[in-house]
């Protein structure tokens, strides 16, 4: 590997045609620093993957040593199949929608009011950005504290303001509990980026729009939304496919319930594989919500192309 | 502009800015309460701590960290379990994906978007797919319960993620700086080391501060693979929570536990969390 190394040092690195001399499977320096990572990577990821499909066609048996039996399709045309599984899919479509729409707009809500702060806005900032860094299963375990019926902070307030009545015990309030719990964790991140954002738009343009004799709403509408959309898109592209990734506040509060009101996919894709030990089931959901997220990080990487 | 037209603008502009900093207040309650309350809590007797009426004044006790402690169930193994995995799961992640990371950044390959698409859907590929083919492998291979087995399982987002971000940290290194030290005579490894390397001193801190938050703060991984001599923290805090009740002292002080070193380490690189936290698509405050 060394002479690799010395012998890509001796042609300028601004040279773009390879030396034909070179032979095809000689590491490069870049490749020779890639391959340790990358094959660790490939280890934990790939064989993963084909692992994953592998099961998705197969009955998983555990018990007196592994086996997997081939059994074709019917994990898939079951997963097609089962309605209780559509019905995971549609919440967890509301609880995306909800929660990104939510944290979008007061993500940005917070951001725009943080920007007209001009002394301690970074101690304000600061403050604000608490939550991101509280364990998830941290924030469902203090989410069931407030929300006691008995003791908690958040029902003795609502009990004053008239709500009586369980909040993770009801299915729609459990759907919104959890909701809000993940808007509470992860709206600091969309506010962080937006005003990484909002400090980005020079304030000669700004200048120029007032003098022009623009209001604030039409100055954010026609001056400041447009040349951060890009910005925009990518703080809701992360925080998308983050939302699809975890699950642990559902887990620790509700697990699925009351009566499957939060049973969202990752939470039966579990219940599926460690509670009903029904492996090859789970692999095949597992690689449905893969498609979902490989979808999105093309989006991702489609607006990062295109140089934000 | 007349000056009764002065008055009435520098008056709207007043309440306006009374406005602002009245949905700032809202904002700071909604977002701090939560916390206060936690902290609070773990300072509280048990009657305190339960009363149905929420007691804002309180004799403060260090009890709910003493039991933690003392107790039957003593925290102090969680803790070197969640320390060990954590900050290995970080520091190999680290070095891997700052090497891999330069040679993403440099390589003139051409499947390179190729790779790099498949480095970035790892990292967000959703963890209950991950975890369930990793069971089997994990179980075949004898990695339940081991620290090593909690230490692969972090380097699955870990490991992408430091790639990913190193890759764009070095991206904005300028390549004359590297090219000149090649002219100065400097082998690459050389250049790589002693000059681009500590131009990305941040990068690189910022890159290992995030990669010990996230495996710190793991809980779906643990459940599954952890075992009684490798639980951590976050299964800790999970543990107090039993049929017959919920120790919720016990519990806020896990909880202060866990978050507070997390909260030092995420704001002691707060100037890069932008770009570390959208993977370097956008940088500056």
């Amino acid at each position: 590997m060394s002479t690799a190394v010395r012998a890509a040092s001796t042609s300028p690195p601004t040279s773009k045609v390879p030396e034909p001399s070179r032979s095809r499977f000689r590491l490069t320096f870049p490749g020779a620093l890639m391959a340790p990572g990358i094959s660790i990577l490939a280890l934990l990821s790939i064989i993963p993957f084909l692992t994953l499909i592998v099961m998705s066609f197969s009955r998983v048996r555990l018990l007196g040593g592994l086996q997997l039996d081939w059994v074709g399709l019917d994990n898939w045309t079951r997963v097609l199949q089962d309605m209780d599984m559509w019905a995971s899919w549609w919440r967890t479509a509301i609880y995306l929608v909800a929660t990104l729409g939510l944290e979008m707009l007061l993500g940005v809500g917070i951001a725009l009011l943080l920007h007209r702060v001009v002394r301690g806005r970074g101690l304000l900032l600061s403050l604000v950005l608490l939550p991101m860094f509280v364990a998830p299963v941290i924030v469902g375990l203090l989410g069931r504290y407030l929300t006691d019926s008995t003791f908690g902070l958040y029902s003795w307030a609502l009990g004053k303001l008239g709500y009586e009545g369980d909040i993770l015990g009801g299915s729609a309030s459990a759907l919104t509990a959890v909701i809000l719990m993940d808007v509470w964790e992860w709206t600091p991140l969309i506010a962080m980026i937006t005003l990484a954002g909002l400090t980005g738009v020079s304030p000669s343009v700004l200048e120029a729009a007032s003098l022009d004799g623009a209001g604030y709403w039409q100055t954010l509408r026609h001056v400041v939304f447009p040349s951060i959309t890009g910005i925009l898109l990518v703080a809701f592209l992360i925080r998308a496919m983050d939302a699809v990734r975890y699950y642990d506040i559902i887990t620790v509060t509700t697990n699925g319930g009351p009566a499957d009101a939060t049973k969202t996919v990752p939470i039966r894709l579990f219940e599926t594989a460690f509670r009903f030990f029904d492996l090859g089931y789970a692999a095949a959901i597992g690689l449905m919500m893969l498609v979902v997220t490989i979808l999105i990080s093309k989006g991702f990487v489609a607006v990062l192309q295109r140089k934000v | 502009m007349s000056v009764s037209e002065t008055q009435t603008t520098t008056r709207q502009k007043r309440s306006s800015q009374l406005m602002v900093w009245l949905l700032i207040a809202i904002a700071m309650l909604w977002t701090l309460v939560p916390l206060a309350w936690m902290l609070a809590g773990s300072f509280k007797s048990s009657a305190d701590v339960t009363a149905s009426d929420p007691q804002f004044v309180f004799d403060p006790t260090l009890d709910n960290y003493r039991n933690l402690f003392t107790g039957a169930n003593d925290l102090t193994p969680y803790l070197w379990h969640s320390l060990v995995a954590s900050s290995l799961a970080a520091v190999l992640s680290l070095v891997l994906g700052t090497l891999a990371g330069y040679g993403l950044s440099k390589s003139t390959m051409r499947r390179k978007d190729d790779l790099s698409f498949w480095v970035i859907s790892t990292r967000m590929a959703p963890i209950a797919a991950v975890i369930v083919p990793l069971f089997l492998m994990f179980r075949v291979a004898g990695l339940i319960d081991t620290l090593p087995g909690l230490v692969l399982a972090y380097m699955t987002f870990n490991l992408p993620f430091a790639i990913w971000l190193m890759t764009a940290f070095f991206d904005d290194v300028p390549p004359s700086i590297e090219e000149s030290a090649l002219v100065a005579g400097c082998t690459r490894w050389q250049a790589f080391w002693h000059v681009v390397l500590p131009l990305t001193k941040a990068g690189l801190v910022t890159t290992g501060v995030l990669c010990l938050v996230f495996a710190w703060n793991d809980y779906a991984f643990a459940t599954v693979f952890a075992g009684p001599s490798s639980q951590t923290l976050p299964i800790a805090a999970s543990q107090l929570v039993t049929q017959t009740g919920i120790d919720w002292g016990q519990l806020t002080a896990i909880g202060t536990i866990v978050v507070l070193p997390m909260i030092f380490a995420g704001l002691a690189v707060r100037k890069w969390l932008v770009t570390g936290l959208t993977l370097g698509a956008v940088t500056g405050e």
